[in-house]
């Protein structure tokens, strides 16, 4: 058996993307999208609409929800538009080209209305939809209300600007029907999760539906979930007996594909003035987009619930509000709410250092905790001083600090364990085949499958292919996302590969890889887990600038605890991407509306996206301490980029002197720190 | 992301082009690397029911340099300039332009003339060719025109082209002892349209300017040459002042519009910034300080 390097294949052209599939009949589909962001649709002439397929989007994957039934995303709009690049209509044609001819030909009248484009002005305005009181969509409150006697009071603005996932292949999907049962081919997190939108949407019996996941060119959190275009295209594949194909487009991606971030913090800090913080208040925002469900509805406690971060805080008080708006629903990005947690705490704590005249770095020192701690909005952190004095001598902040213009964030790391993951590994013909229940979109799962089988099994790594997801190869999962599959889908994989030994040493009496390999043998683990297993992470980031204001990272440094790293080339992949993201989101990388509620960054260049020019080398140094799961994993693919906006908003104060408060950092603030020439 | 339909020729012949754009009128349109039309139709922004590419044409690929000028056929691919002992001796500010030109994909499927008559304020090579002060070479069915650089771009994507001309050579001076010139792009990230762009080429005797081309990107709407601001600099030597009063000028004369690459009042710091470091690469490379 030959062992196709899964890297070399991907950039030799040799990978199978769901837009590689051509079969036979295969029609090709085009949406009608609404260029209005809100607006009545008086009528449609043409094309596939409401009338044809009268459904609503179901809340699956990451951040699903139910509930709010009158929220719910139509799949094609009905009545009414909620923003610019909702699916109105449909068209296909057994051409590519001739569908996207098609879209001209649907007549559509609108009665335009009034955008709510602000999601702090959206609190207060008419609410969006007849009924409705208000457009405050999730409105609770975490920790008590508490008096504190504060010396020292910090107040703050902040805002993380929505930022597309904009992954290099975009969304897609190949839907075709025999009489008797759906097959759709996707680039997907999760099989499964499209494979209960399916059956929730359009009432299919579980049996009815077989999804396979092709080569998934990244993910970022967007395609972990279940979307309109999908349903369509399994509905017109059934209707017509055909296959049914539809790609995105970049255009449609930057419009009308589920972006991250959006999220607004009103902080206000109380301390004494030896630097230890008394208490924190505020407001977490997220600017939702115009219908419920999701990311946009559950992410503002989320976020609320991590503000205090790795502090002993004892007072806190978070009022967390999701707010529609006349935008496409927001969803989750890769860290999903981790990012603005940390952004919001860690700008007040440098704030208050700089109030102090304290060095940053003390002021964390002063409020990190030495023992196990639950924070009034509940999040759990470990004895996070230990950490930080490590922290700091690996990462020579001493040193740095001397030389440069440096920034340091930390954070507490809350991957998404629940509720576990699934595992299979099928032994065959000298061969071992493994599918996890998360589908890694770009992360190579194979190199720590085979890590993992290596070690378990005694087994040649060679051997062991890893397989891309197929409901009908595994018939639970849960999803790749939220910094989970080393530990979940990790765990899950041990479980089922010492089941595999037991088989093996029940049968022979005694385990051996020939024995094994002699056999055949399928082991599957659902690997439960209900709690949740948090980490700390800290991030150091050195810049300098130039005459026209350009921030230039020049070092980066994650400091990670990462349990037992199951496979360093996954690490180190992991940490460079995520620090990347974070570069981005910090400098380049928004989605902005004009006050009308258009998009003004259409394109990809505007929109940005990080280039190779605009990146240092990184450094990641682990703190090492194995997890108690089964993998002895911790979480790591969202960590990079929740450290990296702090750190590097931090160094960029101290090289110019101006405060940070929004993400991404506008070109034209950062020239103001230079003077005229 | 997919053209409406189109009929495509690659006529063998600049005669047969000119054919093909006097029976198709304006619904035709000529191809050259495609590196800006293609998109602008992927994205339906434009719609052309014919599109005539000059790929077929053999002879319009070429640099030949002679003693008082450079000669480029309009289809040379940018980075065969940028490749060019010719045009490194010659022309440091088109290596400028060139290396920043786009990406490396880009810049070996676009052609010089295709950058020059798309007519994009945006495009980086019309305001290095009004700089050196180039002329350009246009064929019609009555033979050959010769147009300077500054009579050619006459508005957003218009240029003095007529309908049935074909833009087939780019000739610069060559520019003689004691000269040199600089472009100097800011772009927001890499490899993008720019906020800014700013061209100096100048001449020097005894260290005072006696010739000297301005021009500017992105900053109205065409690639804009800058005479006050020459003029200004006739018999300056280089200060810190003179650098500084000329960009002054410069940005005076500017026209730039707010968009999602900065309000005017940004666009205008760039751009003051960019003029004095091009004008002091400028008076570097031509040995006056």
């Amino acid at each position: 058996m030959i062992s196709v390097d899964l890297s070399e294949k991907m950039v030799t052209g040799k990978g199978n993307f769901v837009d590689d599939i051509n079969l036979p009949g295969m029609l090709h589909l085009a949406f009608v999208r609404s260029p209005y962001p809100r607006a009545r649709i008086k009528s449609i002439k043409g094309g596939i609409t409401s009338r044809d397929i009268d459904m609503k989007m179901a809340s699956v994957g990451e951040g699903a929800s139910a509930g709010f039934e009158y929220l719910e995303h139509p799949v094609l709009a009905k009545e009414y538009v909620g923003y610019v690049g909702q699916p109105v209509a449909a068209v296909y044609s057994e051409n590519a080209y001739e569908a996207e001819d098609l879209v001209d030909t649907v007549g559509v009248d609108y009665e335009p209305l009034t955008a709510i484009v602000d999601p702090e002005k959206a609190m207060s305005a008419e609410p969006m939809y007849p009924g409705l009181k208000s457009n405050i969509l999730a409105d609770r409150y975490l920790g008590e209300d508490f008096q504190v006697d504060a010396p020292v009071v910090i107040e703050g603005h902040f805002v993380n600007h929505r930022i597309a996932t904009d992954p290099i292949e975009p969304r897609g999907i190949v839907a075709a029907y025999d009489g008797k049962r759906l097959t759709v081919w996707i680039s997907t997190q999760s099989v499964h999760t499209i494979k209960q939108g399916f059956c929730e949407v359009m009432k299919l019996s579980p049996d009815a539906v077989r999804v396979i996941q092709t080569d998934t060119g990244g993910a970022f959190g967007l395609k972990g979930g279940f979307y309109p275009e999908y349903v369509v295209a399994a509905w017109l594949a059934m209707k017509e007996g055909r296959p049914v194909k539809w790609i995105e487009t970049r255009s449609e991606h930057l419009l009308a594909s589920r972006p991250g971030r959006g999220v607004v913090g009103r902080m206000k800090l109380y301390a004494n003035r030896q630097g230890r913080i008394l208490g924190i208040k505020g407001d977490v925002i997220v600017d939702s987009g115009a219908f419920a469900g999701g990311s946009g509805e559950f992410s503002s406690r989320f976020i609320a619930m991590q503000i205090t971060g790795p502090y002993e805080i004892n007072n806190a008080r978070i009022h967390a509000l999701s707010v529609l708006t006349n935008k496409v629903p927001q969803g989750p990005y890769r860290g999903a709410g981790r990012p603005e947690a940390a952004f919001f705490m860690e700008r007040m704590v440098d704030r208050l250092a700089d109030e102090l005249h304290m060095d940053p770095v003390d002021v964390r020192m002063i409020n990190a905790t030495r023992e196990p701690f639950v924070s009034p909005t509940g999040l759990t952190v470990e004895a996070s001083k230990p950490f930080l004095e490590q922290a700091v001598k690996a990462m020579d902040y001493n040193g740095h600090r001397k030389k440069g213009n440096v920034g340091f964030g930390w954070f507490v790391l809350v991957p998404a364990t629940m509720p576990g993951e699934t595992a299979r590994i099928l032994v065959e013909n000298r061969g071992i085949k493994v599918w996890l229940g998360g589908t890694a979109h770009g992360q190579r799962h194979d190199l720590f499958v085979k890590s993992i089988l290596a070690d378990e099994l005694g087994v040649d790594p060679e051997i062991v292919e890893w397989q891309k997801g197929d409901t009908d190869q595994l018939k639970e999962g849960v999803g790749a996302w939220g910094s989970r599959s080393a530990m979940m889908g990790g765990s899950a994989l041990v479980e089922a590969a010492r089941k595999l030994r037991e088989q093996v040493e029940k049968k022979y009496g005694k385990y051996s890889v020939a024995r094994l390999l002699d056999g055949k043998w399928d082991s599957y683990e659902y690997f439960h887990y209900d709690k949740p297993y948090t980490s700390l992470g800290a991030n150091l980031i050195t810049v300098s600038t130039d005459r026209y204001g350009r921030v230039k990272v020049d070092e980066c440094i994650s400091y990670y605890d990462l349990g037992k790293v199951l496979n360093m080339d996954n690490a180190t992949g992991q940490n460079a991407g995520g620090c990347a993201e974070g570069i981005g989101q910090t400098l380049y990388e928004g989605l902005m509306f004009d006050q009308n509620g258009q998009m003004i960054t259409s394109s990809i260049a505007d929109a940005g996206v990080v280039k190779a020019t605009m990146v240092p080398r990184y450094r990641l140094i682990l703190h090492s301490s194995e997890s108690t799961l089964p993998s002895k994993a911790k979480g790591l693919g969202e960590a990079p980029t929740i450290g990296t906006p702090v750190a590097l908003s931090r160094a960029i104060e101290v090289a110019t002197g101006l405060r940070i408060t929004d993400t991404p950092i506008n070109p034209e603030y950062l020239i103001s720190a230079v003077r005229e020439p | 992301m997919m053209p409406p339909a189109f009929e495509y020729y690659a006529p063998t012949g600049v005669d047969e082009v000119i054919d093909l754009l006097e029976k198709y009128g304006d619904d035709a349109k000529i191809l050259a690397g495609g590196q800006s039309l293609i998109p602008l139709l992927k994205s339906r922004i434009t719609a052309i029911p014919y599109l005539i590419s000059l790929s077929g044409i053999k002879d319009l690929s070429y640099i030949t340099e002679s003693s008082n000028a450079t000669r480029i056929g309009a289809m040379t691919v940018d980075s065969d300039l940028e490749y060019s002992d010719t045009i490194r001796k010659r022309y440091p500010i088109l290596m400028d332009a060139l290396s920043k030109l786009a990406d490396p994909l880009v810049r070996n499927m676009g052609t010089v003339g295709g950058n020059i008559s798309h007519g994009d304020p945006s495009n980086d090579l019309p305001a290095v060719m009004l700089a050196l002060k180039a002329t350009f070479v246009a064929r019609g069915r009555g033979g050959n025109r010769n147009i300077k650089a500054r009579d050619f771009f006459i508005d957003t994507f218009t240029t003095a082209l007529e309908h049935d001309e074909v833009l087939t050579e780019i000739s610069i001076p060559v520019w003689k002892e004691h000269s040199g010139g600089s472009y100097v792009k800011f772009e927001k990230g890499t490899w993008n349209f720019s906020v800014a762009g700013s061209a100096v080429q100048l001449r020097l005797e005894n260290g005072a300017v006696v010739e000297a081309g301005i021009a500017i990107t992105s900053m109205g709407p065409k690639a804009m040459y800058i005479p006050e601001a020459e003029d200004y600099l006739l018999g300056k030597k280089f200060h810190k002042s003179v650098i500084s009063e000329a960009a002054d000028i410069v940005v005076e004369k500017s026209q730039p519009s707010p968009d999602t690459y900065g309000s005017v009042e940004y666009k205008k710091n760039i751009l003051k910034r960019i003029t004095m470091e091009a004008l002091e690469n400028a008076f570097r490379r031509s040995g006056g300080m």
